[in-house]
C-alpha cells in the first residue's frame, strides 16, 4: 500500500512516500478490543506527528513507520462483538500509521462519522475535540462564562471555540494574524485579540476589568504569566501543550494571592485513574458531531505525495486549524 | 488602655508594652466603616504577626500599632443592623490590634464563640480553622480520600488534620521532629511522616504505590516538586502559605502529564469577588466547633506584659500551636 513514511529520527526531511508499504498486521499496540482495520481516506496530522518525527515523542513505534496520528475512513475489519461494522464510517486516532492506505485505529479511540461531516472533516475530529472538550471540562467551564483561548486559531483553539459555542460560552480568542482572526471568528468566537499586541489589557476591557474565567492554553511559552493575569479572581488554567515551544515556569504565589488555579490536561493517562474518562469524552464529542455543533476547521488538504509537507506546515506554525492529508484523492 | 505596641518595623525588638495606648476610635479601615469594638480576653498571634512587625505583610496599618491578628472576647459596640450585640463572645480576625485591652473587629471576620470554647481557644480559632476549611473546601476534599497535610503541627496543619478525620478523611502527616509528630498523631493524623527523611517513598508505600489525592501546602519551599510527585495522577494540591521561607516554582509539564491541580486559597480576595464565601466558611467553622470537632491548639501562653516575647517565639519558631496572650488576667 502506499504510504508516507518516516524513516529517521531527524524531522519532516526523513518522510518519504512508499508504495510496498506492508499493510498493518494485528491489532493497534496501544488499541482496546481488537483489530479494527480501517481504509484511510483522509488522515490527520498534528503537533504530536512532528514531535514524534524528531523522536521527542515519548510514545512510537520502531522505524520505519508511516505518520498520521488521526483518520477518517470506512471500516474494512471489524472484531468480533464490537460497536463497529464493516463499512461503517469512522474518525479515530491512530498515533502513527494514518498518512497510509490502511491503518490499524484504537477501537476506545474511534467515532462514528456523521454522514454529514466529510472525511477530511473526521480527520480533524478526534484528537483536537477530544483535547478541547477535555481541558474545558477539567476547568469546569460552565454556560455563561468567558474563556480565553490561546493559539486559537489551531487545532485545539479552534475546536475549544467551536465547543464553547456549543456549550453557551463567551469565547476570546488570542490570534497571531489577520488570516487566525478571520478562522476564530468563523470558528465562532466573540471576541479576538493579537498576541503581538497589548491583549492583557484588551482582555481586561472585554471582562469589565475582572478577566475571564478560564484560559485554554494549547501555547505555553512566555505568555503564561499573563494569561494567569488574564484571569478573574478564582479562575482556572488548563494546560494542553507547549506548541509555543517553551514549557512555562510557575510561581505559586501567583496562584495563593487570587485564587488561581492551574491543572494539566491529559486524558489518555486520567483514563487509567478514573476509568470511564476516555469513554465520557468520546460520548460528549460523538453527539457534538451528530447535533452539527462542530463542523472542525481544514486548514490545509494536501494529496499524499506531498505528505511530508503536512509535518512542514506545522513546523513553521502557519497551520490554521487542521492540516489535513487526502489519502484517496 | 494597656496594649503591645509595634513603634519601628524592626521585628520583636521594635515591640513594646504600653499602658497609655488611646482606646480605638471609628471603624477598622479594612471594615466599611461598621464599628464592632470587642473587649478583649485573649490574643493569639502567629506568623503574620511576625511578618507584620518587620513590615513585610502585605496588609498593614504603619507604627505605632497594636499587634495580634486574632482576638476572643466580649462585645462592647456593635453597629446598627449587625448580627451582633453588645455582651456577646466573639472571635475572630482582627489582622492587628488583638494584643490590646479593645479592638476594632471586621464584622465578617468575626464568629460567635461556642460556650463549649473558652477564650484561649477562641482566638486560635479563626485565621487557622477558616484556612484549613477553605482549603479542603477548594480541594474538594471527599470521605475516604488520602490527604497530605505538610507543616501538620502547624496551626492550619492541626486544624486540617481535625477537619479530615471529622469528614472521614484519611490524613498523612509530614512534621519535622518527635514533638511534632506526637502533636499531628494526638490531633488525629492517620499516618505520620518525616521531612527530614524519604517522606515521598514513604507516602507512596501507604498509598499502595499511587499517591494521595491532595496535598495540604501551608509550608511551600524546597519540598513543593516532592509534593506533586506524592500527588496520584489528577491529585491537587492547595498552595495555602509559605511558612517554610522560599516561594516554589513549577514547571508545568509536571501538571500536564499527570493531570495534576494547583490551587492557590486566599480567603480575602475571594470574598470580594465572590461575597458570601467567608460567610459560608465561617458558618462550616462554627458547626465544626459546637460539635466539637475542632480543638484550636496553644502552643505556649503568655501574660499581656510579654507580648513582644510571643512575637519572638514566632521568629525562632519555637512554637507548636497558637501563641495566646491572656490581656486580661
Amino acid at each position: 500500500m502506499r504510504a508516507a513514511v518516516l524513516e529517521a529520527l531527524v524531522g519532516p526531511d526523513a518522510v518519504r512516500i512508499a508504495d510496498d508499504v506492508p499493510e498493518p498486521v494485528g491489532e493497534h499496540p496501544m488499541g482496546v478490543g481488537g483489530r479494527l482495520l480501517v481504509e484511510v481516506h483522509a488522515a490527520g496530522v498534528s503537533f504530536p506527528d512532528l514531535l514524534r518525527s524528531r523522536g521527542e515523542y515519548q510514545m512510537r513505534p520502531e522505524l520505519p513507520f508511516a505518520i498520521g496520528a488521526e483518520v477518517a475512513g470506512v471500516v474494512v475489519e471489524a472484531p468480533e462483538g464490537s460497536p463497529f461494522a464493516v463499512g461503517d464510517r469512522v474518525a479515530a486516532l491512530t498515533h502513527w500509521g494514518g498518512v497510509a492506505e490502511y491503518a490499524l485505529a484504537m477501537p476506545q479511540h474511534t467515532l462514528r462519522l456523521p454522514d454529514h461531516m466529510s472525511y477530511a472533516q473526521g480527520a480533524a475530529l478526534y484528537l483536537n475535540y477530544c483535547t478541547a472538550w477535555y481541558a474545558l471540562h477539567r476547568a469546569g467551564v460552565v454556560a455563561g462564562e468567558t474563556v480565553l483561548v490561546q493559539g486559537a486559531a489551531g487545532g485545539v483553539g479552534t475546536a475549544a471555540l467551536e465547543i464553547l459555542v456549543a456549550l453557551g460560552a463567551r469565547s476570546i480568542a488570542v490570534v497571531s494574524s489577520d488570516e487566525k482572526e478571520n478562522a476564530a471568528r468563523a470558528m465562532g468566537a466573540d471576541a479576538v485579540v493579537r498576541s503581538d499586541g497589548g491583549w492583557l489589557a484588551e482582555v481586561k476591557d472585554l471582562t469589565g476589568g475582572r478577566g475571564v474565567q478560564a484560559v485554554i492554553d494549547p501555547v505555553g511559552g512566555d505568555r503564561f504569566v499573563d494569561s494567569l493575569r488574564a484571569l478573574a479572581i478564582g479562575g482556572r488554567l488548563a494546560v494542553v501543550g507547549f506548541t509555543g515551544g517553551s514549557i512555562p515556569e510557575l510561581k505559586v504565589n501567583r496562584l495563593l494571592l487570587r485564587n488561581l488555579t492551574v491543572c494539566g490536561v491529559e486524558m489518555v493517562m486520567m483514563d487509567s485513574e478514573e476509568p470511564g474518562t476516555v469513554r465520557m469524552v468520546n460520548d460528549a464529542v460523538q453527539a457534538l458531531a451528530d447535533e452539527g455543533k462542530v463542523r472542525t476547521l481544514v486548514g490545509a488538504e494536501i494529496g499524499l505525495e506531498a505528505g511530508a509537507d503536512a509535518l512542514r506546515l506545522l513546523e513553521g506554525r502557519g497551520a490554521i486549524g487542521k492540516v489535513v492529508v487526502a489519502v484517496r484523492g | 488602655m494597656r496594649g503591645v505596641v509595634i513603634e519601628e518595623l524592626v521585628g520583636p525588638d521594635g515591640a513594646a508594652l504600653r499602658e497609655d495606648v488611646p482606646e480605638p476610635e471609628g471603624a477598622h479601615p479594612r471594615a466599611d466603616g461598621e464599628r464592632l469594638l470587642v473587649e478583649v480576653h485573649a490574643a493569639s498571634v502567629s506568623f503574620p504577626d511576625l511578618l507584620q512587625s518587620r513590615g513585610e505583610y502585605q496588609i498593614a496599618t504603619p507604627p505605632p500599632f497594636v499587634s495580634g491578628g486574632e482576638f476572643a472576647g466580649v462585645v462592647l459596640e456593635a453597629p446598627a443592623g449587625s448580627d451582633f450585640r453588645a455582651g456577646e463572645r466573639v472571635a475572630g480576625m482582627s489582622i492587628w490590634g488583638a494584643m490590646g485591652e479593645q479592638v476594632l473587629a471586621l464584622p465578617r471576620y468575626t464568629l460567635k464563640l461556642p460556650d463549649t470554647m473558652d477564650y484561649a481557644e477562641g482566638s486560635a480559632l479563626f485565621l487557622n480553622s477558616t484556612t484549613a476549611w477553605f482549603a479542603i473546601d477548594r480541594a474538594g476534599v471527599r470521605e475516604g480520600e488520602t490527604v497530605l497535610v505538610h507543616g501538620a503541627a502547624g496551626g492550619v496543619g492541626t486544624a486540617a488534620l481535625e477537619m479530615l478525620k471529622a469528614m472521614g478523611a484519611r490524613s498523612i502527616a509530614v512534621v519535622s521532629s518527635d514533638e511534632k509528630e506526637r502533636v499531628a498523631r494526638e490531633v488525629g493524623a492517620d499516618e505520620v511522616v518525616r521531612s527530614g527523611g524519604d517522606w515521598l517513598t514513604e507516602v507512596r508505600e501507604l498509598t499502595d504505590g499511587l499517591g494521595v489525592e491532595v496535598v495540604l501546602d501551608p509550608v511551600g519551599g524546597d519540598r513543593f516538586t516532592d509534593s506533586l510527585r506524592a500527588l496520584d495522577i489528577a491529585g491537587r494540591l492547595v498552595v495555602i502559605g509559605f511558612a517554610g521561607g522560599g516561594i516554589p516554582t513549577v514547571k508545568v509539564n509536571r501538571l500536564l502529564l499527570r493531570n495534576l491541580t494547583v490551587t492557590g486559597i486566599g480567603m480575602d480576595p475571594m470574598e470580594r469577588r465572590f461575597p458570601g464565601t467567608v460567610a459560608r466558611v465561617t458558618d462550616a467553622v462554627i458547626s465544626l466547633a459546637e460539635r466539637g470537632s475542632i480543638h484550636p491548639r496553644i502552643g505556649a501562653r503568655l501574660p499581656l506584659a510579654d507580648g513582644p516575647e510571643a512575637l519572638r517565639i514566632l521568629e525562632r519558631r519555637a512554637a507548636v500551636g497558637n501563641i495566646v496572650v491572656d490581656v486580661r488576667t
